[in-house]
């Protein structure tokens, strides 16, 4: 077996297809709405000057419309900017049934996000007869069966990290491979920062080590990618640029938490107070409709003049009711010495456990509690969520609007 | 330009069996009736333990988002928006 140090580019067959859905949620909206085909159409947090860009069509990034921008921003670039608000149940809708479509070619389909997949084929009939020709399969039947206006790039590689390097390559509608013959004249053309996981202070991490370009990364041995990033992840830079498996880890629920963009300016406690419980509302029904609980409650702040509030608190003991979770939340935002109007609002729970077992209580009945909690979730799991809200939650509809969170996603079957 | 409305609207509904779809082919809406030219997306959204249906559709003029309620089978025009900006 070859050393670590002297390992050699993964001389095995691509069997990795990464699938990356093109300029998803404005693809989505052209989808819903021939008349926006063809047109710049940004998705944004919401319409108004300063809602943030979430996802532009691809006629928008060829004038410079790009995820992270303002509105106001976009629309310097181009004045005839079609503004969409998120409609979050119809791109799950759609990652739906680009799983079910997928797992008609491999039992081993991760969704990585909203928008992207990862396909093991390895083992599979589908394998046998050409990715290339599956790949273009898969395009074919999206368009007849979910939409016509929809356009995937696809990746091959040995492992993700290079499927997914490939399906980066032409953008959109793309499909492309990178293996042993091709992986050094690729490397030649793309930046550090092309690399998914390089970002600019890695970039700099690297060039502090003399790595300037990719191929000088691919050459570069593991001590002196140790030295780079002074941990572990220098070997896995190193396993992964020569096509070797090191991203397929299920990592596992580590948090729940939901964040709000506020519309307007709140600035005490007290103003702050009916927001928060319906964040701590909605994280609490994630959490134990995932069958967790909770050690640890985190909230985040940030003001108007973006100064920073953060605390998070470990708790004696794990607690499911959304009201601990309030408290232990309030309790937080009291300890911020800051009162200017805040423009962000997070919370979310850490160090979590499965609810299988109920620590019982001396002087509270942590039974009866549980199951009222129970109950409360499933009148609001049956008529909608929020029908029954604590009194603290009146007048907040309009606040915490349902979001699809970027990267991994969990919860959607 | 998009206009929310969130009104009941007729809705004539076609299932053809041989090719195993339904769509909606025209709407009564504001005393006129009109003809769908495209169904751009259809997907389901549940409320509670209601199955909605959303159908996304265009006239020739015009898009629609219709919403089916699949306990009383009732019909709501929830949007209508042309393809200008807002």
């Amino acid at each position: 077996m070859a050393s670590p140090i002297n390992l050699g580019f993964n001389r095995a067959p691509s069997t990795v297809m990464y699938l990356d859905l093109n300029s998803c949620f404005a693809s989505i909206e052209q989808q819903a709405n021939p008349f926006l085909r063809h047109k710049p159409v940004a998705v944004a947090t919401y319409d108004t000057p300063n809602g943030c860009i979430l996802a532009a069509s691809i006629e928008a990034k060829r004038l410079g419309i790009k995820v992270g921008l303002r509105v106001k921003e976009g629309r310097l670039l181009c004045p005839d900017l079609i503004v969409r608000s998120p409609d979050s149940d119809k791109y799950r809708a759609v990652h739906l049934a680009f799983k079910q479509l997928l797992s008609d070619y491999t039992p081993k389909v991760v969704p990585k996000s909203i928008d992207e997949f990862a396909l093991d084929f390895s083992g599979t009939p589908a394998f046998q007869r050409g990715l290339f020709i599956v790949g273009q399969e898969i395009k074919d039947r999206i368009k007849a069966g979910i939409g016509d206006y929809l356009t995937v790039s696809i990746g091959l590689g040995p492992n993700r990290f290079l499927a997914k390097t490939a399906s980066n390559l032409h953008k959109p509608d793309g499909l492309d491979e990178i293996n042993e013959n091709n992986y050094q004249a690729v490397y030649q053309k793309l930046s550090l920062m092309d690399l998914t996981g390089i970002n600019r202070q890695n970039t700099i991490r690297l060039n502090t080590v003399g790595i300037y370009t990719v191929t000088d990364f691919l050459n570069a041995d593991i001590p002196l990618l140790r030295s780079a990033f002074h941990s572990i992840l220098g070997y896995y830079w190193f396993l992964r640029l020569r096509g070797w498996e090191i991203d397929d880890v299920d990592y596992g629920t580590k948090s729940f938490g939901h964040s709000y963009a506020l519309p307007k300016s709140l600035s005490t406690p007290e103003e702050l107070a009916p927001i928060l419980g319906k964040l701590v509302e909605k994280v609490g029904f994630r959490m134990r409709h995932a069958n967790y609980q909770t050690k640890g409650v985190y909230l985040g702040v940030l003001f108007n003049d973006y100064q920073y509030f953060h605390e998070g608190k470990s708790l004696d003991q794990s607690i499911f009711d959304s009201r601990d979770i309030y408290r232990a939340a309030f309790r937080l935002l009291s300890h911020s010495s800051y009162h200017l109007p805040v423009r962000n609002l997070a919370v979310s729970c850490f160090n979590l456990s499965p609810r299988s077992t109920l620590q019982l209580d001396l002087f509270n009945d942590v039974q009866r509690q549980e199951n009222l909690v129970t109950a409360l979730d499933d009148i609001n799991d049956r008529l909608g969520n929020f029908v029954i809200t604590p009194a603290n939650m009146a007048n907040t509809q309009e606040y915490v609007h349902d979001r699809i969170g970027f990267g991994q996603i969990h919860g959607l079957v | 330009m998009i206009q929310k409305i969130s009104a009941p609207v007729s809705v004539q509904l076609v299932y053809d069996h041989h090719l195993h779809m339904v769509s909606p082919r025209q709407i009564l809406w504001d005393g006129k009736v009109i003809r769908i030219a495209k169904v751009g997306m259809h997907h389901t959204i549940r409320e509670g333990r209601t199955l909605f249906h959303i159908f996304s559709v265009v006239s020739n003029d015009l898009f629609f988002r219709l919403k089916l309620d699949t306990d009383t089978l009732f019909w709501t025009l929830e949007e209508i928006a042309d393809g200008l900006a807002n």
